[in-house]
This record gives C-alpha cells, sequence and structure tokens, in this order.
C-alpha cells in the first residue's frame, strides 16, 4: 500500500481557463459566454456547444446560488485534506445559470435542504491561486 | 427489421484469476492468466486471437499479446477508455469486428493490482477527462443523497444491495470476501463520502478476467454451450466530463445506451432472467435498475427489498458478488458471470432455467454500457 503524497492538489490554469482562475483571484466569478448566442458554459472550453461559435468573453457572475446537493467527505480522495474531513462538498446551482462544486463551511450538514440558498467566498490558496467555497447566505 | 447486429457474436470463451487481495503477480501477468483460460475455455489457441482489446490505463497493450501469445497476425487493436463502461462497451466493439469479418476471435481482458499496486485515486488521475474537470468522488455520493432527498431512498436499501450480493459472493467462492454481512454491520461500517459507508463502496482488489468474442457461427462450433449477444450500446452523458454540469445528475449514459441495447436485442426488462450490474457503489445500482425500467425513477430503493434480488428473487442480481463483494476487475467479471449463469455453470448460484440476461457498465464521469446475453444453444 503506497499512500498518495499529502501535497494540496492545486488548478493548473490553461489557455482556456486561466480569466476563471484569475477572477477568482480577485475575488470575482467570471463566467464564459458565447460572444455569438450568449449563452454561458462552465467549464471553459474554445467552442460553444450551441452555436459552434470559437468567440468568447468572461463576465463577472453574481455569487448567489441554492443547494442542489452535497456530500461530507470524512475520507478524502486526497489525503491532504484528511486533517479537514469531514467536511461538506457543495453543489450549488447558482443565479449564473452553472453549477458549482465547492466546499461549504460554517453549517451542519444535518440542517442542510435542497434550494437552501448560499453564497460563493474566496479562500487564497497561494500567491497565485484562490478557490471558491461556499457559506450559507 | 430485426438490428444487423443481433446475435451475429457471441461470447465464446471466459477466464478469471482468482481474486485476491495480495499478490506477487503484476497486472499484466495477470491479465494474460486470465486471457489464456479464457482461450482454452473457448477450445482455441492463442494463435487464433486476432483481435485485442486491453482495458485501459492500465495493464497490457497489442504489444505485450503479441509477444507473449505469440500471435501471428493481429488484426485489429482498440483502447475503449470509458473506466467502468469499459469491458461492456468493448463487447459492441468486438461483435462488430467479428460480425463484419474483419476478426475471428476478439480478446478483452483485465489485469489489475488494485490493491497491491497503485491504488483506484492512481487510476483515476490518469484519465484524460481528469484535466478537464478535477471533480469525482464528490458528484457521485452527492447524487446519491439527492435521490434520498427526493425520494426518500435510505441506507437500509443500500445494505440490502451490500448483504444480499454478500450471500451470492459466499456461493462463488473466488472472492475476496467470503464472510456473511449484515444489514447492521453495514450501517456500523465507517462513513467514506456521506451517504456512502465503506460497505457501500466497490472493493480494491488483485485479479484478471479475460472474454472471447467470436462470430456466432464460428462459436456455435466451439467448446462452449452458444451464448450470443442480443444486444450491446455504449452510452455518454450530457456533460461528459464535469458530472457537476450535466442538467441532471442522475441521467448517466446508461440511458442512451439502454435504448438503444434494449432495440438491438428487441426485447424488456421483463424478459430478464438474471442481471448483472455495474456496483461500483451500492446506489449506482439502485439507479441502473431505475434507468433499466425495472422499476420507476424513485422506486429502485423499495425495488431491491424483500428478496427479489436473491437467487430466487423476481431478479437476480450479481450472483457473482459483483465489485462490492467478489473483486473489482472493472465489471469484467460481470459479464463472465452472465455468460456462466447462461451456460449454467454456476453452481451453487445458478438462477434456475436462466435464459436472457443483462449486464452493465458504469464508468468514470457517467459513461455507460449495457449487453443483452441469451442462451442460444
Amino acid at each position: 500500500m503506497s499512500a498518495p503524497a499529502p501535497e494540496r492538489p492545486l488548478p493548473t490554469p490553461t489557455r482556456e481557463s486561466k480569466p476563471y482562475w484569475e477572477g477568482l483571484r480577485a475575488g470575482k466569478l467570471m463566467l464564459q459566454h458565447c460572444v455569438r448566442c450568449g449563452k454561458v458554459r462552465h467549464y471553459p472550453r474554445p467552442v460553444c456547444p450551441h452555436c459552434f461559435s470559437m468567440e468568447s468573453e468572461f463576465k463577472p457572475a453574481a455569487l448567489t446560488g441554492k443547494l442542489h446537493t452535497w456530500t461530507v467527505c470524512h475520507h478524502p480522495f486526497n489525503f491532504f485534506f484528511k486533517a479537514q474531513a469531514p467536511y461538506i462538498v457543495a453543489l450549488v446551482d447558482m443565479d449564473a445559470g452553472v453549477r458549482i462544486n465547492a466546499p461549504l463551511r460554517g453549517v451542519d450538514s444535518a440542517q442542510l435542504k435542497i434550494g437552501q440558498p448560499v453564497q460563493l467566498q474566496f479562500e487564497p490558496v497561494t500567491a497565485d491561486v484562490t478557490v471558491p467555497y461556499f457559506a450559507i447566505a | 427489421m430485426a438490428h444487423a447486429l443481433r446475435e451475429k457474436a457471441a461470447v465464446s470463451g471466459i477466464g478469471e484469476t482468482a481474486y485476491t487481495r495480495g499478490t506477487e503477480k503484476s497486472g499484466l501477468a495477470l491479465q494474460l492468466e486470465a486471457s489464456l483460460k479464457a482461450i482454452a475455455d473457448a477450445g482455441l489457441s492463442p494463435r487464433d486471437i486476432d483481435g485485442v482489446v486491453p482495458y485501459f490505463p492500465g495493464g497490457g497493450i497489442a504489444e505485450d499479446f503479441i509477444a507473449n501469445l505469440g500471435l501471428t497476425d493481429l488484426a485489429l487493436s482498440l483502447f475503449v477508455p470509458m473506466g467502468g463502461a469499459t469491458c461492456v462497451a468493448a463487447i459492441q466493439s468486438a461483435a462488430m469486428a467479428v460480425a463484419t469479418g474483419v476478426c475471428k476471435h476478439v480478446l478483452i481482458s483485465v489485469g489489475r493490482t488494485g490493491y497491491s499496486g497503485a491504488r483506484v485515486s492512481t487510476r483515476l488521475q490518469q484519465f484524460p477527462q481528469f484535466a478537464l474537470a478535477a471533480e469525482f468522488e464528490a458528484p457521485i455520493a452527492q447524487g446519491a443523497r439527492r435521490h434520498m432527498e427526493l425520494y426518500g431512498t435510505t441506507p437500509r436499501h443500500f445494505a440490502e444491495i451490500a448483504v444480499t450480493t454478500r450471500q451470492h459472493a459466499i456461493l462463488n467462492g473466488n472472492v475476496v470476501m467470503n464472510k456473511p454481512l449484515t444489514v447492521e454491520e453495514h450501517h456500523a461500517s465507517r462513513m467514506i463520502a456521506d451517504p456512502f459507508r465503506l460497505f457501500d463502496c466497490s472493493l480494491e482488489s488483485d485479479g484478471g478476467a479475460a472474454i472471447v468474442i467470436s462470430a456466432a457461427d464460428r462459436a456455435r462450433a466451439l467448446k462452449k454451450p452458444l451464448v450470443t449477444i442480443m444486444g450491446v450500446a455504449e452510452g455518454h452523458p450530457e456533460s461528459p466530463a464535469s458530472i457537476a454540469q450535466r442538467p441532471d445528475l442522475l441521467d448517466f449514459g446508461l440511458v442512451k445506451a439502454a435504448r438503444r441495447g434494449y432495440a438491438m436485442a428487441g426485447v424488456g426488462p421483463k424478459d430478464i432472467d438474471v442481471a448483472e450490474i455495474y456496483d461500483c457503489f451500492t446506489f449506482t445500482v439502485i439507479r441502473q435498475l431505475e434507468i433499466l425500467g425495472f422499476c420507476k425513477t424513485g422506486e429502485g430503493g423499495p425495488f431491491v427489498m424483500d428478496g427479489r434480488i436473491g437467487i430466487n428473487g423476481d431478479l437476480p442480481l450479481n450472483t457473482h458478488g459483483g465489485l462490492l463483494s467478489q473483486g473489482h476487475v472493472v465489471g469484467l467479471n460481470h459479464v463472465i458471470e452472465l455468460t456462466r449463469q447462461l451456460r449454467r455453470e454456476a453452481g451453487r448460484a445458478q438462477v434456475k432455467d436462466a435464459e436472457v440476461g443483462l449486464v452493465t457498465g458504469y464508468g468514470d464521469m457517467g459513461d455507460g454500457s449495457l449487453a443483452i446475453l441469451r442462451r442460444a444453444a
């Protein structure tokens, strides 16, 4: 049995996703929109799957959303997070029209209900990387 | 008009190693050991194999099969990178190859040191999908939680699957988990990713499995009772790399595969005598039973109760113990068990008069696959 090294996994921004990660660092949720048909898409990618345009722009989105579902991780996928377990991972229907999967902090999982309002928060991890988490709105 | 591929191909050979936790053998050696057994089971020589679909990633590649089995004229080498949906989806590719005459006998094989070697988390991170959206464990448990909140599914339903398939594993004998499991022990096992407890999660184990797919007319002349492929299909969900963005978290690729697989087979859920359902988690069985039309959405929990999925139940399920109790060779053991049932070679776990059976695969971010096999002998 070989235990995974307890290093915090960090995102590796791509050409497509760079504006999203830069947005988080600046305290904004930047989402990719198609320039032609205007539809939002997430995660960032080169082509709009609705109209096939390759022209896109990133726009700041509302930080509010509603709880779609959740889990409580007791046995983390990456053992770096073992010290934090158990922790809630929430899947949220953002009012901006996409879903975000991120930790939900400051609430007991027994209190959770589908549809509960939550708000996106920002957690700086390194000088370059900020990751999102949720709090009850 | 019948589908062009219906019953044109057959599962002609099956082979598996011992399923263990702990081995001195490499994944490749386990894969080749199972392959040799499957080829011998069909009554073929390794030199008869002219197509290979090795499980990817991990294990052997075409070059290994040529070098070890002395293949002289390999006509087809494929990977089907669909995680747990791979093995059943590979049957579709193999069936197309033998039905069209591109190949005579295609070998589908898996070898894994999932306990002794790299753990499953390592394997998952090798998947190309992982580079797109590094989410995995959470969305599946989240899907189960949503099902519980919307439909009242409970851990008692999950436990029924774990406990019943453990009984089946004990009947099989070549299994990792060979002690009875009670509902109380299930409920007392440690939480992994709520609502999944330890006994809701499939095993990390060592082992190899292989099958041979041959044209039906060729297979008829071989050693074992003929088991034909009535229907087979793979399906890919919307938002395949990111479960989070999928319009309905509970719609897997199996929704699409089931539609096409049933249509090809010309049968429906009522015609199925035995089902081997991909059981990476207990809950994924419940949801697949709904998708497959054995019950309505939301009714999968109550459906599995009251002995229905036992050997003598209305729908005997995972009659070998599955990934939860037999071993994790990415579901190729499910195909092997279904073939064994239809040949009437399942020993103490034999489902009486099994004629038609169904097997599914469920992989990674929600890919799905389904095959419907028939005892044609």
